[in-house]
């Protein structure tokens, strides 16, 4: 019987929400973190809304029940509905989550209302959920989380995972991971930002986290500013996307790159865009399919405020940790976010690691005359690499004693919200 | 009905203000600890005699004063079943926010609502009438969202049954 | 959204994608959900192009009693596998073909007929518990026809004979219908786990009961009870009785049943247990919102009595500065 309700899984980040059932290989619906509410008589201020217009009138009118009868709290859109509402009028466009954190409370708990209940149809009393946090989210965060999916929804049992620790457990797939283990550093690059995170068995290391202000919207932008200068006949973002996602590769030179280019012409490639209309225009594809993904490895070809390269970045937080367990981060490099999907980005993400690890070792063995065991650095891709956190959430949730470390219903009533703030870490099989 | 009501809040108002006259005061049973005297009940001669001001059986107010802290305690009315889950479901929701409201006492004492805890070290910090301000206005402010909830879920209730039973005509 | 679909939304869309002309065929294994512990399972166990359609529903049992498989085989007669798949008990096969091997396709070519097709599965859980129903309201007819060939107007229905079917359709909570001679009643038995919410419910619940006096007179009626179990179904054996159970009763006359508003009917009245559950959420939601928009109206109140303790550097006119305490 119980197999049968299968528990919830909600990735909500910044960008796109990922909901789907335990179990499933990946998350069955994928769409923006995007809420579309009414905009209160046409004033134009997007943030009326957050409060039911009623109550900014209460004040002046005595308040008429009619008026009180509104239902402007059940008038909303979410996700790609929401966007396609807020083209039109009467609607404004909201992103509750902001930088990974859920800004507005109001805002989440209708999304989530619309998640459970138009899109995965389920009856929140009868199912588990599994939610995502950020790493170093505030603990109120996860009070607010929990006061709403209990107090609210009823939800028979709550596990709030860190999405770094989920991001690992999905790389248990692969092959190259050998042990299951929670330890290692996440490498997530989505949209806006890439986050480096190292964790120690299943505990994220705070102080340690970095992020790099480079992700999949600067490469677009890259490419898009590429095909502006060579005056293609179609330079939009999506035809730069698309072009992203289809052509680009990581390089492991990019001198012998360039070269390879030139005496082989066929590595310049055509995309055909749809303008619509039945016109279709050819845009060349030139080195832009190695030089975009580039901007990890040498960030002064597109910005010029951070210039750091992704593996010495990978290689300064890995330093920023304790001494014990160092040796497990560089061995298990985890990538997640789809702006890590590009082909080879691990072997040669993995190749720059080690040379900064040994050239290190090189020069303590130079310096104290001892010789050195060497450490090992592993960066582990995998074909779930995409979804990697909904899916590590996914694979922890289906096993059978994932509703043992949910808080239930009755916990709650029993301790209140702050019993969330610790969640038992799952046994490492 | 408002006709009790100013009356009832201006005797609150009086009798805070007195209340509220507090100073440091340390401990004296443990060395280096100031302790609020009406919380630990240690010392009889720091207590002061409580007052309950009652506007009717449902309503009421209790303060507590002592040498160097004051208890206030609210009981908001209800009427019925749904005003008793309302009031239960937002004092709950305001006594998980009690970091932010500083003179919020996460606990309500038995028979009361919603309790405050007003110290030395919080009228020394803030302006002693705007507390008492905040704590009028929030004994106005409570009542009228109760009700407005209620009037809120009923008008809701209609509203979603009509819309559940139209589609069948 | 006001209403909830009748339809799986999850179930829909993946259908639509993988029936579409021309699309490639790929592998699935997704388990999806519904209400009410439905769940479903789509996949594709033999070839890519040959979808498994499953359908796992906890009152299967009791809807077999209905007349659920003459249903399914009008509704899905040629998709439907003699034997279902393990552990579910309705399975479908689409099956889009595959040139190469030979096997033909057994779904229609038209665009339009496969669209109803995929709607038509996208309502597999409404049809599946739409059996009974249907049977119930047959037996109206048949009873309402059998009335007026007696022309009795003082007929009594008590005894017409017509049993009460039940179908537990949820761990605690189960669906009565008995048709009778000008009516057909269907009773909804309801539990709530929590406090708030059953008195949310009987909120909602006396609203209901209300409406139909006051604003829309053409609805069924609605009758709600307490504990006590309405006079239609006190016989039925195996009744939870307690505290915390209620019976909602819904009194469907004939205007409602007139054959172009049947099916509608069914759809809709069958979804009044997560309609109902689903607006005692939104209402808690509701409150949530209005409550923290008052715990910060009450902060900011609380705010003002802290003192603007920003004091102002002193210069004097000539723009020196004060400096005190040091020297």
């Amino acid at each position: 019987m119980a197999s049968f309700t299968p528990a919830v899984v909600m990735d909500n980040g910044t960008g796109y929400t990922k909901l789907g059932f335990a179990g499933n290989d990946a998350p069955s619906f994928i769409f923006p973190t995007a809420i579309a509410t009414r905009n209160t008589s046409g004033s134009g201020k997007p943030s009326a809304p957050s409060k039911p217009s009623f109550l900014t009138s209460s004040g002046s009118s005595g308040g008429n029940l009619s008026q009180k009868r509104g239902t402007e709290d059940l008038d909303f859109f979410i996700g790609d509905e929401a966007i396609t509402a807020a083209n039109g009028p009467n609607y404004g466009l909201n992103y509750p989550v902001r930088h990974g954190q859920v800004e507005n409370w109001d805002h989440m708990e209708r999304f989530w209302e619309n998640s459970i209940f138009k899109y995965l149809r389920c009856e929140p009393e009868d199912h588990h959920f599994l939610m995502t946090e950020p790493p170093l989210n505030p603990p109120e965060n996860r009070e607010n989380t929990a006061e709403i999916m209990f107090e609210s929804f009823n939800c028979a049992g709550l596990y709030i995972a860190v999405q770094a620790v989920l991001a690992l457990a999905a790389s248990w797939t692969s092959s190259k991971a050998v042990d299951k283990t929670l330890t290692g550093t996440v490498i997530d690059s989505g949209d806006g930002v890439t986050h480096i995170i190292p964790v120690a068995e299943g505990y994220v290391i705070g102080s340690a986290i970095k992020n790099i202000p480079i992700a999949g919207r600067d490469i677009t932008y890259f490419i898009q500013n590429i095909l502006r200068d060579r005056n293609e006949p179609d330079s939009s973002l999506r035809t730069a996307e698309m072009i992203k996602e289809q052509f680009c590769y990581v390089s492991p030179d990019i001198v012998k790159e360039f070269n390879r280019f030139d005496r082989e012409p066929e590595r310049f490639q055509k995309y055909l865009v749809d303008q619509g209309f039945g016109r279709r225009v050819s845009v060349d594809v030139g080195y832009e399919r190695f030089l975009a993904p580039e901007i990890f490895f040498n960030p002064e070809i597109a910005s010029s405020d951070f210039l750091t390269p992704l593996p010495e970045v990978v290689d300064t937080v890995v330093q920023a940790c304790p001494i014990d367990v160092r040796r497990g981060l560089y061995k298990n490099i985890v990538l997640s976010g789809g702006s890590t999907m590009f082909r080879d980005f691990g072997r040669r993400l993995q190749r720059d690691i080690r040379t900064l690890a040994d050239a290190r070792i090189h020069r303590s063995e130079v310096l104290s005359g001892t010789k050195s065991a060497g450490v090992e650095v592993q960066v582990i891709s995998h074909k779930k690499q995409r979804n990697a956190v909904w899916f590590g959430g996914s694979l922890l949730s289906s096993t059978p004693e994932f509703k043992s470390y949910c808080y239930t219903k009755q916990d709650y009533d029993e301790m209140g919200p702050g019993i969330v703030r610790n969640f038992s870490l799952f046994n490492v099989p | 009905m408002s006709q009790s009501l100013r009356p009832y809040l201006s005797a609150v108002r009086a009798s805070l203000a007195v209340a509220l006259t507090l100073e440091d005061f340390a401990s004296q049973t443990v060395e280096r600890h100031n302790t609020p005297e009406v919380e630990v009940r240690t010392s009889a001669e720091a207590l002061l005699n409580s007052m309950m001001i009652s506007r009717n059986e449902h309503e009421r107010v209790l303060i507590e004063p002592s040498i160097n802290s004051v208890r206030v305690s609210i009981s908001i009315k209800q009427a019925d079943e749904i005003e008793r889950i309302l009031v239960h479901q937002f004092s709950r929701f305001l006594t998980g926010r009690a970091e932010a409201f500083y003179i919020l006492r996460r606990k309500p004492i038995p028979g009361y609502d919603i309790s405050f805890l007003i110290t030395n070290s919080h009228t020394s910090t803030m302006l002693k009438h705007k507390l008492v301000d905040f704590i009028i206005e929030f004994m106005e402010e409570v009542d009228k969202e109760i009700s407005e909830m209620k009037l809120f879920l009923n008008a809701r209730a209609r509203f979603v049954a009509e819309a559940y039973l139209t589609p069948f005509d | 959204m006001l209403l909830l679909q009748y339809h799986n939304l999850l179930l829909q869309t993946i259908l639509t994608e993988r029936l579409a002309i021309d699309a490639s065929p790929s592998s699935i294994d997704q388990i999806v959900s519904d209400f009410d512990n439905v769940a479903f399972h789509i996949s594709t166990p033999e070839r890519k192009s040959s979808i498994l359609i499953s359908l796992y529903i906890k009152c299967f049992n009791d809807l077999q009693k209905y007349g659920v498989e003459e249903l399914l085989q009008r509704k899905y007669g040629d998709y439907l596998l003699p034997t279902p798949e393990y552990g579910y008990n309705v399975s479908l096969m689409l099956d889009l073909g595959d040139k190469e091997a030979g096997i033909p396709s057994n779904i229609p070519e038209e665009a339009e007929a496969r669209q109803d097709l995929i709607n038509e599965i996208a309502l597999l859980k409404r049809n599946v518990i739409a059996a009974p129903f249907e049977i119930a309201f047959d037996k109206f007819d048949q009873l309402s026809a059998e009335a007026a060939e007696k022309s009795l107007e003082l007929y009594v229905p008590e005894d017409s004979g017509a049993e009460v079917m039940a179908i537990h359709y949820r761990d605690e909570e189960s669906i009565f219908i008995k048709p009778s001679h000008d009516r057909v009643t269907v009773i909804f038995s309801t539990i709530f786990k929590d406090e708030t919410d059953r008195v949310f419910g009987k909120v909602f619940l006396q609203e209901f009961v209300d409406a139909r006096r006051r604003a829309i007179q053409n609805a069924p009626q609605v009758l709600y009870s307490h504990k006590e179990p309405p006079l239609e179904i006190r016989h039925v054996p195996g009744l939870k009785t307690g505290d915390d159970i209620g019976y909602a009763t819904f009194v469907l006359f004939p205007r409602h049943l007139a054959p172009q508003r049947r099916q509608n009917c069914i759809s809709h009245i069958q979804i009044f247990r997560d309609y109902f559950h689903y607006h005692i959420k939104c209402s808690k939601a509701y409150m949530h919102s209005r409550m923290r928009y008052r715990v910060s109206e009450f902060l900011k109140v609380l705010n003002r009595a802290k003192p603007e303790n920003a004091e102002k550097e002193k210069k004097t006119a000539s723009g020196r500065r004060f400096e005190i305490g040091r020297r």
